[in-house]
């Protein structure tokens, strides 16, 4: 399938809205999304696979009397198929009811430049390319360890394209690219098994590390194996991006959207300028971070990204909107509706959620702690509670901190508490700070968390 | 239609043939044509409806040893002839630095068109209808105590038909329905949140919801949402407990089941080495089963169109069986049991679970909790998740104290933990009920499944509490 052009995807849109609108529709919206994947695949020690997907298609929102239809469909070649779509979205919105905080699409806004979303050089890269990239991880990760299995990982990269159009004159496009590796390892040895471990490298301009990650993901693994089981107390734990972003995305990332606070589902209602985390914590929702993985010009209603200061030294300052939350409180969206591709209508999401740094290095934070708890990666986050915030994981891989040092991996941790309780015990946040999905982060310190171990 | 089909099947034809004049040792090509429907309901409105149409085709290949994979939203002979030749030559590219070829377990080359037969197609059904029912849930739950603050619900459902088709002479036409939803609610009292989910699912048709009414799902979840407003948080530590069949089968799929996984097996798991060893107590049978008629697990042919079965996979406590795809079969010299599937046509099929349960046996409720002086009986589960070493974690979102014998106070945000294998040998009483629960398996894709079996008492297990 040949790739879209810019200026045929736009008037895929244009045409969608004009002929929704002709045929009755109120106000009218189409978002097309097209995205040309490919990857290289490691599993159990060795490249074995390699795979390409495009997939494209158009998603079309119209709005009848104050009631929302939606309808897509991934066959482009012909208008009929368009027009179908468009048929069937007023179908459904007929079908619907009316929603009396309905008060319109979004309106034209001046557009924003954002900085590193959009490699070249990543669309030019061969299979042969990836080939290399993985097998460079691969090999990188068999001579740091022996007692290393590399059980899957891979490269791949995406060039994504997304068009918006609506009755009310928005008309954007945007394309951008992401490259990634990855590698999941287990240590192995006499009977004894790690848990997996993993490390990653993401990108949206063509500058990854591979053999950074083939090493960290068996140096991690090597280090988790001859684990111990620890007591029951309440510890110092730091938390790295991976174990802080699983932490949070069920918990504070959905108290600070609109709609949950809206709808009495958010823990920090109510809660704007009060303090909600301890005063070293600013936290932006910045959706034009420069290289950011979720940096785009504009969100998936059209309106343009944004830097959104969420909370300031411990004070909670804002939530993130989209169009409809924020109408409905007549206030601007913060440009933080998201698509899940053409299939989904928009939601509030975060874009880049983005916990500033501290001074100290990881080193120097291990270096402070007495004892206490290197926590790598949670195990049922996502079966935390997420209105009121508690949680009850277990930290796997994780490792024991004697008089600032690791001394030996963790088996079997479980750590609960309440997540916004935890929010106002970090002492501390290191320097070291990367990407992970929407968090952008450094290590955190957190005090006093409660651990169960035998 | 007919006329599109059979070319649209021609075509598939043409493409395998294509792959074998490009050097693919195994070639197969699956084509979906999906429809499918979803609301979200939030306290009485409707968020959107939507409906959609998916087609596209995906073409896996074995060139030199090694798989390429290709998938494309179209059915256009131009389209699905660069698919084959991008697939064969990924696959020539990753061979490079294979180490192991991959090799297939041989299978029988099957013939087969298999039609649902809905009493209540779901693609006949108006969508109004479809946004009163749920409507009428949520109107149920919001309506059934002023402390329940928010109800959201999901519905989805798909119909549509597969081809399969491989260079093998397999041939297979397999319609695919699925009805699914999810409900969740949280009630708040003070400063107390409580939340509460259920899911339903099925694959036989629309008439899911004469069984699963408005009411009927509505009561137990706004109930649970109610009652666990009243929950304190359960002490941390060791203790007996009884799991109820809910907890039962997310322990099953996610702290076994997923061990049981050839490929995740042959990645490292705890299962690796012990086919044929005793790694639970005597009375604990599992079996994978994707022939339940009606099941959220259950399909005709996998993705390989291999047929699926019901496959054994712990007997008395003795591991007998993993789940294969024809890759692992061939490395553990067994046949493929079924298993593999895609979510749809953009991604491969992988190895994954249908209606995973324990087998029941004798014992009461009451026989189970009797002989415990102190300890929790799990209700109900909220998520669970394993890695490969075997430590595992469910959260629960209904539990209650057992006291010297009898249910004692609810108990909220509690999860469980410990080690698989450890666990399994600690199972001490089987119960003589059973229920399976519908849900959705993630696993890199999403996929349909059920689990569950009956209630089963623990002689220990680690239950982590709220600080």
């Amino acid at each position: 399938m040949v790739a879209l052009k810019k200026d045929e995807i736009q008037s895929l849109v244009e045409g969608a809205v004009e002929f929704a609108l002709k045929a009755g529709a109120d106000e009218a919206e189409a978002f097309a999304y097209q995205g040309l994947i490919a990857n290289v695949i490691i599993e159990r020690g060795q490249i074995s696979r390699s795979s390409r997907i495009v997939d494209r298609g158009i998603g079309v929102r119209t709005i009848l009397d104050k009631a929302v239809g939606f309808a897509y469909t991934n066959v482009l070649e012909s208008r009929e198929a368009i027009e179908k779509t468009v048929q069937n979205a007023l179908k459904t919105a007929k079908a619907s009811k009316p929603d009396k905080d309905w008060r319109g699409l979004t309106s034209k806004k001046p557009q924003v430049s954002v900085g590193n979303i959009y490699d070249q050089r990543i669309t030019e890269l061969q299979s042969e390319d990836l080939v290399n990239l993985a097998s460079a991880m691969l090999d990188a990760a068999e001579q740091t360890d022996k007692r290393v299995f590399p059980i899957e990982g891979g490269v791949g990269t995406s060039e994504l394209v997304t068009a918006i159009a609506n009755s009310n004159g928005v008309a954007c496009f945007d394309q951008g690219t992401v490259i990634e590796c990855s590698l999941a390892t287990v240590g192995q040895e006499g009977g004894d098994v790690t848990p997996v471990c993993f490390e990653f490298n993401t990108e949206r301009s063509y500058k990854i590390d591979p053999e950074w990650v083939g090493r960290e993901a068996a140096r991690l693994a090597a280090s988790a194996l001859k684990a111990k089981k620890i007591e029951t107390k309440s510890a110092r734990v730091v938390f790295t991006q991976v174990a802080f972003h699983e932490l949070l995305y069920y918990t504070l990332v959905n108290a600070v959207k609109a709609d949950y606070v809206q709808r009495g589902q958010s823990a920090l209602k109510g809660k704007i300028g009060e303090k909600v985390a301890s005063e070293i914590v600013t936290v932006y929702d910045d959706g034009l971070l420069s290289g950011g993985l979720r940096t785009w010009k504009f969100d998936g209603e059209g309106v343009p990204q944004q830097k959104t200061l969420v909370i300031d030294r411990g004070v909670l300052r804002s939530f993130i909107y989209d169009n409809y939350t924020a109408k409905k409180e007549g206030r601007e969206s913060t440009g933080n509706a998201f698509r899940a591709g053409y299939l989904s209508t928009p939601y509030v999401d975060a874009t880049n959620f983005h916990f500033m740094p501290g001074k100290r290095s990881p080193e120097e934070l291990i270096n402070g702690i007495a004892d206490g708890l290197l926590v790598y990666s949670l195990q049922g986050a996502h079966s935390s509670n997420p209105a009121s915030g508690e949680f009850s994981v277990v930290a796997t891989p994780a490792w024991k901190i004697k008089n600032g040092e690791i001394v030996h991996a963790v088996r079997g941790a479980m750590l609960a508490g309440n997540v916004f309780e935890l929010l106002k015990s970090v002492s501390d946040l290191a320097n070291n700070e990367r990407k992970i999905g929407q968090l952008v982060a450094p290590w955190v310190l957190v005090e006093s968390v409660k651990t169960i171990g035998k | 239609m007919s006329e599109g089909r059979c070319c649209l099947k021609d075509n598939l034809i043409k493409v395998v043939n294509k792959a074998q004049e490009l050097g693919a040792e195994y070639a197969e090509i699956r084509a979906q044509e999906l429809f499918r429907t979803t609301l979200t309901i939030e306290e009485g409105r409707v968020e959107a409806a939507r409906q959609g149409i998916e087609n596209g085709a995906a073409i896996r290949v074995i060139v030199n040893g090694a798989w390429g994979f290709a998938s494309v939203g179209s059915f256009d002979i131009k389209s699905l002839s660069d698919a084959v030749s991008s697939a064969c030559k990924m696959a020539k590219t990753a061979s490079s630095k294979l180490r192991n070829p991959i090799r297939l377990a041989k299978t029988k080359a099957v013939e087969d068109k298999v039609l649902t037969k809905p009493r209540k197609d779901p693609s006949k059904i108006p969508v109004e209808d479809k946004i009163n029912l749920t409507l009428a849930i949520n109107k149920m739950i919001l309506g059934y105590d002023k402390s329940i603050k928010t109800c959201t619900i999901d519905y989805l459902d798909m119909t549509g038909r597969n081809y399969f088709i491989n260079n093998e002479g397999t041939c297979i036409e397999q319609d695919k329905l699925y009805i699914w939803s999810r409900i969740t609610a949280t009630a708040k009292k003070g400063e107390i949140f409580s939340f509460s989910r259920e899911e339903i699912g099925s694959t036989s048709g629309y008439e899911i919801f004469d069984v699963e009414t408005p009411e009927i799902v509505g009561e137990r979840l706004a109930k649970r949402a109610v009652e666990q407003l009243k929950a304190k948080p359960p002490k941390g530590g060791t203790f007996p407990a009884v799991l109820g069949p809910n907890v039962v089968g997310v322990f099953v799929h996610e702290a076994f089941g997923h061990l049981a996984e050839a490929d995740l097996t042959l990645s490292g798991s705890i299962l690796l080495g012990k086919i044929g060893k005793k790694v639970a107590s005597d009375i604990t049978t599992v079996y994978d089963d994707g022939t339940i008629k009606g099941a959220f697990g259950s399909f005709k042919y996998d993705d390989e169109g291999i047929p699926t079965q019901k496959t054994l996979l712990v007997n008395r406590g003795v591991v007998v069986g993993l789940m294969h795809s024809r890759e692992t079969a061939h490395k553990f010299n067994v046949q493929p049991t079924g298993n593999m599937r895609a979510e749809d046509f953009r991604v491969e099929p992988i190895i994954r679970m249908r209606n995973t349960f324990m087998e029941p046996k004798d014992h009461s409720f009451e026989e189970l909790v009797e002989d415990i002086k102190f300890g929790y009986y799990l209700k109900s589960f909220r998520g669970g998740q394993a890695n490969l070493d075997g430590t595992f974690q469910v959260g629960i979102q209904e539990a209650y104290e057992i006291v010297n014998g009898e249910l004692g106070e609810a108990i909220r945000n509690a999860s469980i933990s410990g080690n698989t294998l450890e666990t399994l040998l600690k199972v001490d009483a089987v119960g003589k009920d059973f229920e399976l629960w519908p849900g959705r398996c993630g696993k890199g894709q999403t996929a349909f499944v059920c689990d569950g079996g009956p209630h089963i008492r623990v002689r220990e297990v680690l239950v982590g509490g709220s600080a």
